[in-house]
């Protein structure tokens, strides 16, 4: 077998060399990376610029229609009704009127406004407190809200959380009434 | 280097044997062309990059990504509000937290109109602390009920019941999303609750956005 000459095998060594591609002619590959950067920039400006509202909904029943039953109850109930004026809220539990100071049953506003606000903070204390006041309550969880014709949307939306839990010491919500119908008045 | 012995040193010495001479060794031949470009071809075969990744591979992290996208705007929808915020309709606020409800009729009580699944239905006066204007009620300014909004609501509830008959739910009431403006009167949404129960509509949602107390 012929032998290469050295002058050969030199230039086999050096023709042989594997050659280093550019950047730019590597495998014909589609360069997204520009792209990507255009589109993180965009997301990020989007996230940025949007605003999310997340909504929730309250579930509400028209009123039961009372008397179904032949016979009246055995246990006592609250039926506890909040009405919103605009001067307070008027709390009537136990076929009463719940007196000023939620104590007693006398006429009056239970829990009047503060200043120009609704009290919230007292009515859910007032509402806890009339819970609290006989075990046989304690599964009781309806309550009716009525108003008077001008009171706005917002208050009786507020009035409905006011009355639906309360944050017991660990922060955990204790329910009260959660059960909301809408009274009719006419 | 791999070289092969000089064929003119013999047992393999190398150029300059034991005991110097300083004699070069004779040049060896040149092979034929066609082994030089056999031995090429051999060495470039041999000396040949193994093919390597040596770009990014993004797609699987691109196909995650779009996964991973699609199900968060998914969960986001659900829980967002496409209802246009603007003075006309100001949805309340509350401290509920719970997720949204999308079943039944969404009937929107904006400052000028009450509009049934897109459908403006009946207009609202200026002030509404009376409710909409008696002409369209069915027994004047003091009645609830109002007439063109039942009409409405009848229809849908006609074919709710329907679905609801052969999808195996309970037909004898139908489901509303009420979407009020914040300032809507409290006599207003009663005439429109009371509508609403009077057409068969046996639970409301009644939709608020997720916030602080206000």
């Amino acid at each position: 077998m012929e032998r290469l000459s050295a002058y050969q095998r030199s230039k086999i060594r050096r023709l042989s060399q594997p050659k280093e591609l550019a950047p730019d002619e590597e495998g014909g590959e589609l360069n997204i990376v520009p792209f990507l950067d255009i589109i993180t920039n965009v997301m990020m400006f989007v996230l940025a610029t949007i605003t999310v509202t997340f909504t929730a909904t309250i579930d509400s029943f028209p009123p039961r229609a009372g008397g179904s039953s032949a016979r009246p109850p055995t246990t006592p109930t609250l039926g506890l009704t909040i009405l919103v004026v605009p001067e307070g809220f008027s709390v009537k539990a136990r076929g009463g009127n719940v007196a000023p100071g939620c104590d007693d049953v006398a006429p009056g506003l239970a829990v009047g406004k503060t200043g120009n606000e609704y009290d919230f903070a007292k009515l859910t204390a007032c509402v806890q407190k009339l819970k609290a006041s006989s075990p046989d309550f304690k599964d009781e969880t309806s309550v009716t809200i009525s108003g008077n014709p001008n009171i706005p949307y917002q208050t009786i939306i507020s009035t409905i959380d006011a009355v639906r839990s309360v944050p017991d010491p660990s922060g955990k919500d204790v329910e009260l009434f959660p059960d909301v119908s809408f009274g009719v008045a006419r | 280097m791999n070289q092969p012995p000089y064929a003119g040193s013999p047992g393999g010495l190398g150029p300059t044997s034991p005991g110097g001479g300083g004699t070069p060794p004779p040049r060896q031949p040149a092979a034929s062309m066609a082994v030089y470009k056999r031995e090429l071809r051999r060495e470039i075969r041999r000396r040949a990059l193994e093919p390597e990744i040596n770009f990014l591979n993004i797609t699987a992290m691109l196909d995650m990504m779009t996964i991973i996208l699609v199900f968060l705007l998914k969960s986001m929808s659900a829980q967002t509000a496409s209802i246009p915020q603007s003075s006309d309709l100001t949805i309340p606020k509350s401290i509920l937290t719970t997720e949204a409800s999308q079943q039944g009729v969404a009937v929107l009580v904006s400052k000028s109109w009450i509009v049934v699944d897109d459908n403006q239905v009946v207009p609202v006066p200026g002030d509404p602390t009376h409710g909409v204007e008696g002409r369209y009620k069915r027994g004047g300014p003091n009645d609830l009920y109002i007439t063109e909004l039942a009409s409405r609501l009848q229809n849908w509830r006609d074919r709710d019941k329907q679905v609801r008959a052969s999808t195996g739910k309970d037909p004898s009431g139908s489901e509303a999303i009420i979407i009020a403006d914040k300032d809507t009167p409290y006599r207003l949404l009663v005439e429109v609750l009371f509508t609403l129960g009077q057409t068969e509509f046996n639970k409301f949602h009644l939709m608020v956005l997720q916030g602080s107390k206000k």
